[in-house]
């Protein structure tokens, strides 16, 4: 690969998602098992992705720090009910991240309304601040994301992002409901499709 | 909506598929959740489908990451040596696995979180008590135990396959069918359940399909409150496809049309 990181990191390109992902799976075996030197290396290869998703959802440093713990924890915990037939570690990872951060925010919102209120166009989905991930990854995101139609991208941002139900989205977008469910679900195959996701 | 069973409301049975997106990116409220994961247990294609918009949410997390503030590392390491990791599941008690019992589902007295309490050897014996038992009942006289038991046992040893999975299929003229096939064993498990009652003269009969013609594998036992107890059947080709169609009792040298079933293994 000859694409220059855009951050300038001079990170050398990453080798394909296959391998590493086969790699890690192969860690989260030894984790099962109870290998502290693993996890470790597991450590370093998921929790900027896992704080990133959990930060970018709960905005709040102090406790998206707490839950991306939580989530850490949990890998460590549960490391013996990931099943690589049924996808990669950093999907299991994500999936893990994801709910945990979204549970919060939830359950923070019950007790106060959230204050802020994302306007759609507001939504920062190329805004991330001191990032790890190579540059190239989020180039390609942000282009397939560019794939999609507004509405699409909108339902995707405020839901995985914003962390919202899809009746909520549906709410600050003034769309029937039924429409957010199915654009969502386009948004994502197209979003599969276009990042060349394995199956 | 009824709970059990492959039957849920009609527009509930519509209705899942398209929340698969909203599923997948948290989006949805607990309940729907629920009733989601319940739709997936029954559909391999939907969860198939899930896995694969999973991985796309990865990638939208992927475009986040964030190098997480210093000391966070010490903290994890140190709260994993004192936190006891969950044990493994054992292979029958995957819960893919132990969803593909789809007549079980019937049973009440195994709710749908007991099967899943279930665990490993557990499941496995349980299941074969309880094949055994539904195959004592339901069974015809002359068969014995013995039979019932081995046939029990080549059942849970296909649901209980590391590569065992389950597809469902609606059956032309009405019904389901649940299939649960094993490549390693070379063998499936068919069940079915709201089949149409057929004429005395006439049974339904399983055939396999493939390259070289059609074998006739049985004819069905008559339909027990319009459910077919659990078969198995092995020996199974590749390239082979199920085939379910409604014959004379005494069975038949080809398959009749229509094909009531006709499923790509």
């Amino acid at each position: 690969m000859t694409v220059m990181d855009s951050q300038g990191s001079g990170e050398p390109a990453r080798p394909g998602h296959q391998a590493q992902g086969a790699d890690l799976a192969a860690q989260i075996v030894l984790v099962a098992r109870g290998d502290a030197a693993a996890f470790d290396a597991v450590f370093d290869r998921i929790s900027a992705h896992v704080f990133g998703i959990v930060r970018r959802v709960i905005r709040d440093p102090a406790q998206s720090e707490e839950v991306t713990q939580e989530v850490l924890l949990e890998v460590w915990r549960n490391a013996s009910t990931f099943d690589a037939g049924r996808g990669s570690v950093m999907a299991w990872v994500s999936m893990l991240a994801h709910r945990r951060a979204v549970d919060r925010v939830r359950s923070v919102q019950k007790e106060t309304e959230r204050e802020r209120r994302i306007a759609t166009s507001e939504i920062p989905f190329d805004e991330v601040a001191e990032a790890v991930e190579s540059g190239l990854e989020r180039e390609r995101v942000r282009r397939c994301l560019g794939t999609l139609t507004e509405l699409q991208r909108e339902s995707v941002t405020l839901a995985y992002y914003g962390g919202y139900t899809y009746g909520q989205v549906a709410s600050l977008l003034s769309v029937p409901q039924g429409t957010v469910k199915t654009r969502m679900r386009d948004a994502l195959i197209r979003l599969r499709d276009c990042l060349g996701v394995a199956e | 909506m009824k709970l059990s069973g492959i039957t849920i409301g009609r527009n509930a049975a519509h209705e899942p598929h398209t929340l698969a997106g909203a599923y997948v990116m948290d989006a949805i409220a607990p309940s729907d959740r629920a009733h989601f994961e319940r739709h997936l247990d029954r559909c391999d294609e939907c969860a198939r489908e899930v896995d694969g918009l999973r991985e796309a949410t990865a990638r939208l997390a992927a475009a986040s990451a964030t190098s997480p503030p210093a000391g966070l590392k010490e903290r994890v390491m140190a709260a994993a040596a004192q936190t006891r990791q969950q044990p493994p599941k054992a292979a029958a008690a995957d819960s893919r696995t132990a969803m593909a019992s789809g007549w079980l589902r019937g049973i009440s007295v195994l709710t749908w979180p007991n099967r899943l309490a279930l665990a490993g050897g557990a499941f496995a014996v349980a299941l074969i008590a309880l094949l055994v038992t539904f195959g004592v009942n339901n069974g015809s006289m002359q068969q014995q135990l013995d039979d019932d038991v081995t046939s029990s046992q080549q059942i849970a040893a296909v649901l209980t396959a590391k590569d065992a999975h389950m597809t469902t299929r609606q059956v032309l003229g009405g019904g389901t069918v649940d299939v649960v096939v094993s490549g390693s064993k070379d063998a499936l498990v068919f069940t079915a359940k709201g089949l149409r009652p057929l004429s005395a003269a006439r049974g339904y009969e399983l055939w396999l399909v493939g390259p070289a013609g059609a074998r006739p594998v049985e004819m069905l036992p008559p339909l027990s409150d319009s459910m077919i107890t659990p078969v198995i059947v092995s020996g199974l080709r590749p390239g082979d496809h199920l085939v379910l169609t409604a014959e004379p009792v005494g069975g038949s040298a080809h398959p009749d049309q229509p094909m009531m079933l006709n499923l790509t293994l």
